[in-house]
Parts: C-alpha cells; structure tokens; sequence
C-alpha cells in the first residue's frame, strides 16, 4: 500500500519539510501520527528511521528504515532513506547502490541525483560524476550551479577543453554587470582551467581579459606574473613582481620571480625545502648583480626580514662576511630569539659556518671588554645593550649545539642564565642541548623549570610535555598538558581528541611502545587514522558548499590535498609504528593475553613487588579520587552537549585481540603504498607483512 | 620568515601550530570552513624549512543588516621562538588588505581574553586596534572578552 488518504498524504508531505528544515523531532511525531494508523506505510516507517538516526538513535533506525523498505521495495524515497543512513555511516559504496535503485524508479529526481552526485565526487568516481552533473544541468538549465558543476566535473576528467566551454557558454549568457565576489572568482576558476590545460599564452590573454571584473586583486597580479615569466616576457615580468614586492615584501616566491626575470638565475629553483646547496656555480658577476638588487630593496622596504637575509643565501667570501655580519649584529641587538634558526639554512656551507663562528666569537670577546661587536677604534663608541651579551650567548650556544660539543654548549648557556635567570628561552635551549646529548631526565627537568617561569604560555607548556613524554612520563605530561585543555572536558585527553590533536597523543603511542604497553600504544595509532579519517570526510558538506559559495579554486585545493592527505608525516609516523606492532603481534600471539606488566613483576623481588603493589593501589586511589570530581565536574556542564557513546575499548585491549594482526597491519599499509611509495620504510615493512602472508599460504 | 596566502596544504599545520600556543582551539573542519569560504584571508609564516611558525585565520561577518561588511580576525599566533621579527604585525597586515581590497570591509574586529595581557598589548599598541565593548562571559569558562575593532583605509572604488 502506498497512498495515504488524503488527510495523512498531506502530513507526509509535511514531514519531507520537516526533514529539509532540520526539525527532527516534529518530524518523528508526525510520522508515528500516521503509523498509528498505518503501521504498515513503509515511506513513513523509513522516515521515521530518518530521523531517529538524526536524534543518534542509530539501532532503531536502522530498523525502522529496513522494515520500510520491505513493506515498500518500489518507493524511491524508502531507497533513498537508506542511501541517506548508509551515508551517515560512511558506507559510501552501498550507499551508492541505493541511490542507482532509487533512481532506476524516479529518474529526474533532483534531489537524488544531487546526494548522488555528491557521493560520487566524495568516492572520486569521476566518469559517474560527470554522468550525474550532465543529468542536472539537463533539468535546471538556467541555475549557475550546474554549469559550474559540470565544468568541474570535466576539470576533474583532465578534460580542459570541455570544462571551459561549458564555463564560457554560460557566462556568454550572463549580462555585464558590477563586478562581485561571486562572478570574480568563477572568472579566476575559469582561468585556472585553461592555465593547467598548459596553454599559458591563452591563460594570458584571457587573465587580461577578466582584469575589471576580478576583486582578488592579489592573486590577478600573481597568476599574472607567473604567465610573463612563462611566456620569458622578461621586462614585464620584472615590472610585475616588483608591484607584488610592493604588496608584501615578506613573500619569498615574488623575489624568487623578481631574480629569474633579471636573469639572475642562481639556485633560485624555490629556497624553500631545497635541501642541497647548489650555489657553487655563483659567478662573481652573479653576486654583484645580487648585492646591488638587495641593497636597492633594502632602501625601499627597511621592514623587510627577507631581503635583509637572501644576500647571505647568494654570497660568499668577504661578501658574505659583510652581510653576515651586518645582520647577526643587528638581530643581537634587537634580541631575535630565533637568529640562530634563521642562519642554520647556510651552515649547508661549512665556509659559512666558520665565518659565523668567528664572527660571534669575536663579538663575545669585544662586548665582555669593551661593550661592543667589534675592537673599538676610538673610546667614543656607542656601547650595545647589555642584552646584547646575553643573545651573543645564547647564539654561540646554539652553534655549539648544532656542532654537538655539548660541554661547550652548556657552559655558554649556563652563563647566559646566570646573567639573566628569568628568560624562558635560555631554559628552553638548555634542555634541547641536554636531549642532543641524550640526558632526558636531565633535559625534562629543566623544560620544568623553563615552564615555571611563564605559566600562562602555551607554548612552554606543550614542549614541556613533550619532553616528559619523550622521557617516558606519561602521566606527568597528561597533567602538565591538561593545565590548557578545556575545564568542561572530562579530562584532558578527551579534549585533545575533540580538537584533532595529533602531536600529543603520537608522541604518547611512541612511548607506549618504549615501554612494551602495545594495547594502549595501538590504541594511540588507531586515534592518529580517526583524526585523517574525519577530515576525509569532513570533506562532504563542501562539495555543495564550494558550488554555492563558487570558491572553486580553492574547492580544487581542498580535493587535492585530500587525496593525498596521508602522506602526512604524522600519518607515516603512526601508521608505521601500528603496523610494527601488528606485525610482531603476529610473531608473538600471546602478546595480547599475557598482562603488559608480568614480565617485569615476574623478574622483581618479594620486597619490589610489595613496594609496587603499594604504589598501584595509591595511584588507582588517586586516580579514583580525581575521576570523581571530573565526573562532578563534566555533569554540570553536560547540559550544553549531547552525550556521546562511551568508548568500550579505553586501553585498546580489543585492538590488540585481533584475530588479523596481518590484515590490520595492511590497512596501515596501503595508504603509505599509494602515497609515500618514495619512501624505503614503506616497501621495508611491506616486505615484512607480505613475507609473513605468504608463509600462510 | 616567508609571509604567503594560506592553501589547504597549510591547515593541518595551523592547527598544530594553534593547539600548541593558544588555549582556544577548532576542529579542522572550521580551518577548512574558513579557507574554503574567503581563500583570500588567512595567512601564514612559514620558516626556511617549510614549517609553519605562525598564521593569522581571518573571516567576514557579511550577513548582518545592522552591521556594514567588515573582517573578523578568528585566531592569530606566532611560535614564542618566533617572536621580535614582527610576523603578527605582517599577517594582519596582509589579511587586513585583502578584506578591504576583495569584500570593502570597513573595519576589522576581534576578541581577546580580559586577562590575556601579552595579547592585549599586541592588538593595541602594535597593531592599533581598540576596546570596543566588553562581552560579558565571551568565553566558555565564563571569562569576559574585550571586543576590539580597528578601522580599515577605504581603497578609491573607481580605480
């Protein structure tokens, strides 16, 4: 049975608003109205399993919207309810089959078509994609959103062509209007096509074209620069990254353009993340042509910190030496804390490095005499700051550090917290040194000290954290880190999780596996794959979003990265560390079963293991004691959020009883195949897990 | 430090950057939100090995009839061992053109924690905002917030 009388057909109607309007709750009421009497109706029982689903009633709902189905398998609504429930739980392949069955039964369903549509671009099946995007255009021919869909949708197909054809014969329709957000940044999307089509003349000339009708003035100008240095239109190059200097003379890629144009082609290939040190081939001619660019810059854009540093990436000698030692001056004066970072890149050359050596060690020689950098000529010099001193040693500390002569480090670190025992930076520095010379105790201790002094910052606190956990005090470093988290959490790990934090918990998972507590370590890994997992699909209210908003440029960024998204070094760190502990599950079954603890209490004496027992039952107590006032504590302010399903697994325990360590281990695996195949640990512990597989079979 | 437009390539680094120095934090779905809604506001810092050492996550309140358009600065941080370069100075400076330039703001706001002195020299002195009004319980655990606004230099429209 199918119609509904004509009374209950127009609440049923009602509910399809309800649902659209988010009203969840009058919705259900009015679905179990019309069940009363028709206990059957299977399009009320699916909506009716709907909104349960909304309200986090997951069982019922999924019973409800089965029995639907059922009692109604020819209804395109119940089909798509279950397309809608499977979606909710990210089973995107079987909700992909509802949809198809929906459709076979209404095929110019819009709104099917639409969370088809939607589901196709999240799974990336982007020949099926276009298919539904053709589809919607056909029937809403005069809504910008479809041409723009289908334009995408042939982006995505690598079909530039097609992608800006659709673009232009729907702006061919649109009249000339004020210029506005919206239609500025389809215009831009449109030229992004035909600039990745490859043809950057055409992208030129059509960029030129768009000029009064763009309100992204800045990246107009950049797309700009970028087609006259393609097309070697020199001159016009030069004169166009000049006026984006002007814009911001803090931006390294406009001085990276501004070089190439005046033919000053050093190493220039992107002085970010460029490893090696390929400037041997700089001809004198070369570095003259530099200075005199940067001294130029320089008059023009004192704030600048970037040109003041490029001129020590591309000289050498005496040059370098006379910028080098311009600019180290200037930043101890000033107190730059993170001088020593920003000259780390050169020490790429050891001639460099001995430069700056001797530089800073004259320096702290002349400023212990006399109170300047350099040997005095006459007694009237201005004497430096007596800070100046302190950054001097700070400085040459770090520099001793990076040698790895840590006695010579610590000495000179030492000093400068006598002069100045309230600077959280010195603190800070003296405890990287003691981690570089492998004293973490030492070195946790004095992070302690360095966060004492400044308990309202953050920052110290987290790195204080860290470094109780690189020590192997967990608990310690929950206590320290839960100082920042929100008071209404339940406790401290929790809020973490909420926020997607992700170095903690990893830095955690690495040192449960230090101390052999593999359950709770997995548990840390798998928390790691959660957070990538989220924001995979995070993704999906934006595909409609995006369209709306027609911020497609940007759109296209967010699917690139997604679809590589764990390539992410924070993924690689976890998923590798998962897969070693499956892997040696497999080896050692009962790794599981056997109590993390016993092997060591096993080895203890009677007297250790009292003294131990003693010690658990005064930290279970405490434990007890604190769990109570958190609870107190969360119930107050539980009025302001939904209850969220308990985790039945807090320590991992089940993860580490699985019956599949080698499978589990594979899921780890293939991300880091797909995406990080240039990396030797990837196809190590692929190895690893194939050798075993194979002994299966 | 290199001073860029922020992409999506940066927002798991923001996010990282912002829970580790500042106490309110967001799931990196409102990142994406933001990016994903005016690409042209948020900026980041970023040292010579790629790093992202500081950002400044920006939006537009457009929607309200009894507000002109204008710019909301969400979250703005630079790492502590970055600080004396003048990275936030240059992040507003940039976001700050950009919400004039692509959607004529005409002024920009903030809040900060009442308490949160370090800040509130930043926003004032350095970067010459001020007090609006005090929002009473702004934050979650009921601290107020000062409501800082600056206004922002009209660019002539017919050029």
């Amino acid at each position: 049975m199918r119609e509904l009388p004509s009374k209950e057909s127009a609440l049923f109607k009602q509910i399809l608003k309800y649902y659209e309007f988010k009203q969840y709750k009058k919705g259900l009421k009015a679905t179990e109205q019309i069940l009363k009497k028709y206990p059957e109706h299977g399009e009320t029982l699916a909506m009716k399993g709907l909104f349960l689903n909304h309200m986090d009633k997951k069982d019922d709902a999924r019973e409800f919207v089965r029995k639907g189905l059922k009692s109604d398998l020819k209804s395109h609504i119940c089909w798509h309810v279950y397309g809608l429930l499977h979606r909710s739980d990210k089973n995107y392949g079987e909700a992909l089959k509802c949809y198809t069955q929906a459709l076979k039964i209404d095929k110019d369903n819009m709104q099917i078509l639409q969370d088809y549509s939607l589901l196709q671009i999240q799974m990336r099946n982007y020949e099926a994609f276009n298919e539904s995007r053709h589809h919607l255009l056909q029937l809403r021919p005069n809504n910008q959103r479809y041409w723009i869909g289908l334009a995408i949708s042939y982006h995505l197909l690598g079909n530039y062509e097609t992608a800006e054809k659709v673009l232009k014969t729907y702006e061919d329709t649109l009249k000339p209007g004020q210029p506005n957000y919206e239609h500025s940044e389809m215009l831009l999307y449109h030229n992004l096509i035909i600039d990745e089509s490859g043809n950057t003349e055409a992208a030129l000339e059509h960029l030129d074209s768009i000029k009064s009708n763009v309100c992204d003035r800045r990246i107009w100008k950049e797309k700009r620069a970028q087609f006259l240095l393609k097309l070697h239109r020199l001159q016009d190059a030069e004169a166009a990254y000049e006026e984006l200097i002007n814009d911001n003379p803090d931006c390294y890629s406009y001085y990276e353009g501004l070089q190439i144009a005046k033919g000053i082609n050093t190493s220039m290939n992107n002085y970010l993340n460029v490893e090696d040190n390929s400037l041997d081939d700089l001809t004198p001619e070369c570095e003259e042509k530099i200075i005199a660019l940067y001294k130029d810059l320089a008059q023009k854009y004192p704030k600048s910190n970037a040109i003041k540093l490029f001129p020590l990436l591309y000289t050498t000698g005496d040059n370098f030496k006379m910028f080098a030692d311009e600019y180290i001056q200037a930043a101890l004066r000033k107190g730059v804390p993170s001088l020593f970072v920003n000259l780390k890149k050169l020490y790429n050359d050891p001639q460099k490095e001995d430069i700056i050596e001797q530089l800073v060690e004259g320096y702290l020689e002349c400023l212990k005499n006399n109170g300047t950098f350099t040997q005095s000529k006459s007694d009237d010099d201005v004497k430096e700051p007596p800070t100046a001193y302190l950054w001097t040693l700070y400085l040459l500390s770090q520099h001793y550090d990076n040698k790895r002569d840590t006695t010579k480090a610590l000495k000179l670190i030492d000093e400068a917290i006598e002069h100045t025992p309230t600077l959280v930076e010195l603190y800070m520095t003296k405890g990287r040194i003691l981690k570089h010379g492998g004293n973490h105790n030492e070195a946790t201790k004095v992070m302690n000290e360095a966060r004492e002094l400044d308990l309202q910052d953050r920052f110290i606190n987290s790195k204080c954290s860290k470094y109780m956990l690189r020590n192997d005090q967990i608990e310690e470093a929950e206590q320290k880190i839960g100082l920042f988290t929100r008071g209404d959490a339940p406790d401290p790990l929790t809020d973490l999780a909420d926020m997607q934090c992700m170095w903690f918990v990893l830095e955690e998972g690495e040192s449960y596996i230090r101390q052999k507590k593999w359950s709770k370590a997995l548990k840390r890994f798998h928390q790691i794959e959660k957070h990538f997992a989220d924001i995979t699909d995070d993704q999906f209210d934006f595909h409609t979003y995006c369209l709306r908003k027609v911020t497609l440029r940007a759109y296209l960024s967010m699917l690139r990265l997604e679809d590589q998204l764990r390539s992410h070094p924070y993924y690689f760190r976890a998923a590798q560390s998962a897969i070693k502990i499956y892997i040696g599950l497999y080896d050692n079954p009962n790794t599981g079963t056997i109590s993390e603890e016993s092997e060591d209490y096993a080895n203890m004496t009677e007297g250790e293991k009292k003294k131990l027992k003693n010690k658990a039952k005064k930290a279970a107590l405490k434990k007890q004691k604190e769990d109570e006032e958190r609870k107190e504590k969360a119930k107050e302010d539980v009025k302001r959020k939904v209850d969220k399903p308990q985790d039945d697994d807090p320590d991992g325990e089940k993860l580490l009883k699985t019956e599949d360590p080698l499978g589990e281990a594979f899921k780890f695996l293939l991300p880091l195949q797909e995406l990080s195949p240039k990396r030797i640990e990837t196809h190590l512990l692929g190895f690893e897990i194939y050798l075993r597989k194979s002994i299966i079979i | 430090m290199n001073i860029r437009q922020a992409t999506a390539d940066d927002l798991l680094a923001m996010q990282n950057c912002n829970i580790m120095n500042l106490p309110e934090n967001y799931q990196m779905k409102y990142y994406f939100y933001h990016l994903l809604s005016w690409p042209q506001l948020s900026f980041v810092a970023e040292d010579h090995k790629g790093r992202i050492v500081g950002y400044v996550l920006a939006k537009m309140e457009e929607d309200r009839e009894d507000e002109p358009p204008h710019g909301h600065i969400t979250s703005l941080s630079v790492m502590r061992t970055y600080r004396r370069l003048g990275i936030a100075e240059k992040l507003m400076t940039q976001a700050q053109k950009n919400m004039v330039e692509v959607f004529n703001a005409q002024y920009v706001s903030l809040h900060v924690r009442k308490s949160n002195r370090a800040a509130l020299h930043l926003y004032k002195d350095t970067l010459k905002f001020s007090i609006h009004e005090v929002e009473k319980k702004y934050y979650a655990d009921g601290e107020d917030a000062y409501a800082m606004r600056k206004d922002l230099p009209q660019i002539n429209p017919l050029k």
